[in-house]
This record gives structure tokens, C-alpha cells and sequence, in this order.
């Protein structure tokens, strides 16, 4: 297997440079990968446990900051930035986890209202946003109801809700369909499809689903000893 | 929508804990101000009281000379007052030597000339001794000026002392809020990233444990002075009311404004400090993992 160049020519949504990650001088989790995914691209990454996914998706929701190597978001480099320029970055990022991190203390619609709160907004100012978001996730009758009241699938939907509320310029979802069953997964897929589609948002889908990956016409990365592969797998109709 | 749910979860044991070691503190603290303003207030009270004191201590003297010889003094211009002491004034003041009732028959008496001097204007002590002189009357000329200032250097050393220990508990406040602030954020780490990942800035974050700790540290300074309040005030109530030799030896304490002022300030600086604490800790603990 040789590393994945993919080609640079122009400004794309995210573009990672020769980035190598390692935590605690433990040994390289990423290393030398170069990566671009093209705005208004939808793409999976895949590779077995260990490889590195949720490392390289830390990276890009600017969780952490790489070892080595260069991150270019939206055209702007991210090691130049200040802290409070991170923070405005964040909010053209929308990221969905397996394990939806949700707050138990707070309602769906405050759990989905949340990225508009901390950015300032008023309450009256989204109520009405946050609702119709909600009842497009299918959730338009569980807005009141605590974290701990909805079902895995619903707590999943609240998750994705809270990652577009911001109309995200990019999306990255980490095993989204990993604590739903398989019917809920391919709806959950389908969504993003459509957001990708109708609202031209770059989506990375991280997923061990190889078969659900099948279902979709779109790029796969695959990631292996926290390098990026050349044995790039397509999704059906390509 | 009803209103807004607080961002962090309501306290839990951890903050019931910290209010009661900030209560403490500040109880500490406030009473430490407390006593030692009164107890500052009243020694120089005494002292300011002595400064221009002066006695004069007569053993062989007939009476009538004595008389005469605290009259001259009187005339003086540096001098406000000179008095002869009666012989019930002089039992008075033997009396915690030898208790009521207690001053055996036919003791011979000192005569004693209570002098009240304007030390501004100059000192009377040379002028004084010229006239005992002058008169014939062999005297021991006490100022008690000098016992004012070895009282004066030793409350200079009190009010240092108790600076130091408010300073100390201020200090030892500051750090067990930074601690448990710290505490606090690895406790909630996972709502600092959900916030962090949603845009929140970090001023943001750092305001949430801000207003947090301010309430917190508030409350439980507040309680601290109310405490450090009522143990005072008893303090003052059992020293009004003491009577007998023990009543000489307390000083006069009493509640002003000035007190109530640091009362009401106690719980204010623990707030600003727990704040501050929370600010530099949520801020730091920020950069270091993000």
C-alpha cells in the first residue's frame, strides 16, 4: 500500500499537508498525510480500529492541533489563527459522534439550540429555527423531552439537528450510524445525502459500514497504520 | 420554550463542600479583621488616653505641701490638670492588689499627684521637677509616655501579624477555589468539548465557572461573616458586661461601621477572588488541552 496524493490544485474546503499526529510522544497515531476534500464533496473514510479515523477527524473539527504538518480550512490557514478565530472557525463545522455527546441535563431543543447560544443568539431569535429543524430530523414531537427520555436513534437525530443548526459549511460525522440500527443508519445517511445535495455542504462520513458505504456513489479514503492508502474503494454507482 | 436551562448542571456535592471550606475561610478571616481592628482600636484609645499622663509619686510629704505643690504644677502652661488624689482614690487603686475590702489597717498611704499634660505644647516633666525640688518634696516623676510607646511598637507588630494571617487565609481561599475550579473542569470536561466544538469561545466557557464560583463563593462568604458577625458580637456583649479586676485588663470593644464595612466585604473579595480563580484556571486548563 502507498500513501494517497490527491490533487491539490485548487482551494479546497479542507486540505491537510504532511500532517503527523502523535499523543504523549507514544508513537506516530497519523503520519505524513495529505488529504484535500473539494467543497461540496461527499466522502467516506474508512479503515479498521486503531487506524487513526477519529484521530484525523479530531484534526479537522480542530480538537486537536497535528505534530507535524499543515491544516487549511476554507482557505485559511489553521496554525495562524487565534483562539477566538478557532472558535468562529468551529462554527462553520458541524460534527456528529457515535456516541452523540449529548448534555443529559438540557432538552433536545436546547442540546440542538446550543451552538446558537454559545455564539450569543437569543432565545426568541431561534426558537422557531430550532423547532423546524427538529421536525425535519423527525423529532417535531419530542422538542420538550429531557436526553435521557429519547431512544438511541432519536438521541442521534438530536445530535446531527445540533451539528446543522449553524447551516455548517462542512459536516463531519465519527461513526454515525455505529449505536443505531441498520434501517435508522440508512435514513440517517440519506440526510446527509439530501443536506449535501439541496445545501452544497462538504460531508466527511467516518464508518466501519462497508455495506452501507456501498449504497452510496461517492469517494472513500481508506486509513491504515494512520496512513492514507491508495486502495481507494468507491461507493456502487461509481 | 420555557426559559433557558443553566449550560453547566446544578451543584453537586464537590461545590456543598466548597461552600463550606469558603465559609470557613472567611469566618477566619472576618473574625481575624475583626478582632484585631477592635483590639487595635482600643489599645490606641488607652494609649492616646495615657500619652500626657504623668503621675507623681509622693512618700514623705505632708499633705498640705503636697496640695500646694500640685496647684503650682497646675500653672503651668504645657499642663492641662494636676490633681491630688484622695485617699479613697489611692484605696481604689491598690484594691486588685489586695482586694475589697482586703487593705490592711494603718498601711501607710503614698500621696500621688495625677498630672494631665499637653504634650503638644511641650514636655512638663523638668518644670514639674523644679518645682518638687523648689518645694522640697522628694517625687518620683512617672510619664507614662514611654510605656505608650513600647504599647504603640507592639501594636505595630499586632496589625502586621494580623495583615499576615488575613492575607494567608485570602491566599489559602484563592487556592482551594483555583483547585476546586479545576476539579470542577475535569469533572465537566465533556461539556467544556460539546461547548468548545459548538463555538463556544473561550471567555465563554470561563464565564459559565465564573458565575458558578462568584455565587458560590459569595454565599459562602456570607456565611462566613455572618458567623465571624454573631461570634464578635458576643465577643463585645461578654466584655461590656465583665466587671471586677478581669473587667481593667480587657480592652473597650465595641461594632462600628468600619465593622460592618469588612463584613460586607468578606464575602465580596471571596467572590472577586473565586471569580478571578475561576477565570485563570478554566482559561489555562483551555490552552493547555485545546
Amino acid at each position: 500500500m502507498s500513501r494517497f496524493r490527491p490533487d491539490l490544485s485548487d482551494e479546497p474546503a479542507v486540505r491537510l499537508d504532511g500532517i503527523s499526529l502523535e499523543y504523549d510522544r507514544a508513537g506516530e497515531v497519523l503520519s505524513e498525510i495529505d488529504l484535500v476534500l473539494r467543497q461540496g464533496s461527499f466522502t467516506f473514510l474508512t479503515g479498521p480500529s486503531g487506524a487513526g479515523k477519529s484521530s484525523l477527524l479530531k484534526l479537522m473539527y480542530l480538537a486537536h492541533s497535528p505534530t507535524r504538518g499543515f491544516i487549511r480550512l476554507f482557505g485559511r490557514q489553521v496554525h495562524e489563527l487565534n483562539r477566538k478565530q478557532l472558535a468562529a472557525l468551529r462554527r462553520r463545522i458541524g460534527v456528529v459522534f457515535q456516541e452523540f455527546r449529548l448534555l443529559s441535563h438540557l432538552t433536545a431543543f436546547e442540546n440542538v439550540a446550543l451552538p446558537l447560544r454559545v455564539s450569543g443568539r437569543k432565545q426568541s431569535e431561534y426558537t422557531s429555527e430550532v423547532i423546524d429543524l427538529l421536525r425535519w430530523v423527525g423529532l417535531g414531537e419530542r422538542v420538550d423531552a429531557l436526553i435521557p427520555s429519547l431512544s438511541g436513534g432519536e438521541q442521534q437525530r438530536v445530535a446531527i439537528a445540533r451539528a446543522l443548526i449553524n447551516k455548517p459549511d462542512f459536516l463531519i460525522a465519527d461513526e454515525p450510524t455505529g449505536n443505531v440500527d441498520p434501517e435508522m443508519g440508512r435514513k440517517i445517511l440519506r440526510l446527509f445525502s439530501e443536506l449535501n445535495k439541496r445545501v452544497g455542504t462538504t460531508i466527511l462520513i467516518a464508518t466501519h459500514d462497508l455495506d452501507l458505504i456501498h449504497e452510496f456513489d461517492s469517494p472513500v479514503l481508506r486509513l491504515s497504520n494512520g496512513m492514507l492508502v491508495r486502495d481507494v474503494e468507491y461507493g456502487a454507482r461509481r | 420554550m420555557n426559559r433557558e436551562s443553566p449550560l453547566l448542571p446544578v451543584s453537586d456535592a464537590r461545590e456543598a463542600a466548597l461552600f463550606f471550606v469558603v465559609g470557613a475561610l472567611c469566618f477566619l478571616a472576618a473574625l481575624a479583621a475583626l478582632t484585631t481592628r477592635g483590639t487595635y482600636t482600643a489599645a490606641q484609645a488607652w494609649s492616646a488616653q495615657i500619652e500626657g499622663e504623668i503621675s507623681i509619686l509622693m512618700r514623705d510629704t505632708d499633705r498640705r505641701a503636697a496640695e500646694a505643690a500640685a496647684e503650682e504644677i497646675e500653672t503651668l502652661a504645657t499642663v492641662l490638670e494636676a490633681r491630688l488624689l484622695s485617699v479613697e482614690e489611692i484605696e481604689a487603686l491598690l484594691e486588685p492588689s489586695f482586694g475589697p475590702g482586703g487593705m490592711p489597717e494603718g498601711l501607710p498611704l503614698p500621696l500621688l499627684i495625677a498630672v494631665q499634660a499637653d504634650l503638644a505644647t511641650g514636655d512638663p516633666i523638668s518644670a514639674i521637677e523644679e518645682i518638687l525640688d523648689r518645694n522640697g518634696i522628694e517625687a518620683e516623676v512617672s510619664a507614662h509616655s514611654r510605656y505608650a510607646s513600647d504599647v504603640r511598637n507592639a501594636l505595630g507588630v499586632l496589625r502586621l501579624v494580623a495583615l499576615g494571617a488575613v492575607a494567608l487565609l485570602a491566599a489559602t481561599a484563592v487556592a482551594v477555589i483555583a483547585f476546586a475550579t479545576h476539579a470542577a473542569l475535569l469533572a465537566r470536561r465533556d461539556i467544556v468539548d460539546v461547548l468548545h466544538l459548538s463555538g463556544a469561545e473561550d471567555r465563554y466557557i470561563a464565564g459559565l465557572f465564573e458565575r458558578r464560583f462568584w455565587v458560590l463563593a459569595l454565599k459562602g462568604g456570607a456565611a462566613g461573616a455572618i458567623a465571624a458577625l454573631m461570634v464578635t458580637a458576643m465577643i463585645v456583649f461578654s466584655a461590656s458586661n465583665a466587671s471586677g479586676v478581669d473587667a481593667q485588663l480587657l480592652p473597650q470593644l465595641s461594632l462600628d461601621f468600619w465593622d460592618l464595612f469588612i463584613l460586607i466585604l468578606t464575602p465580596i473579595i471571596a467572590g472577586l477572588a473565586a471569580r478571578l480563580a475561576a477565570r485563570l484556571t478554566v482559561m489555562q486548563s483551555l490552552k493547555v488541552n485545546t
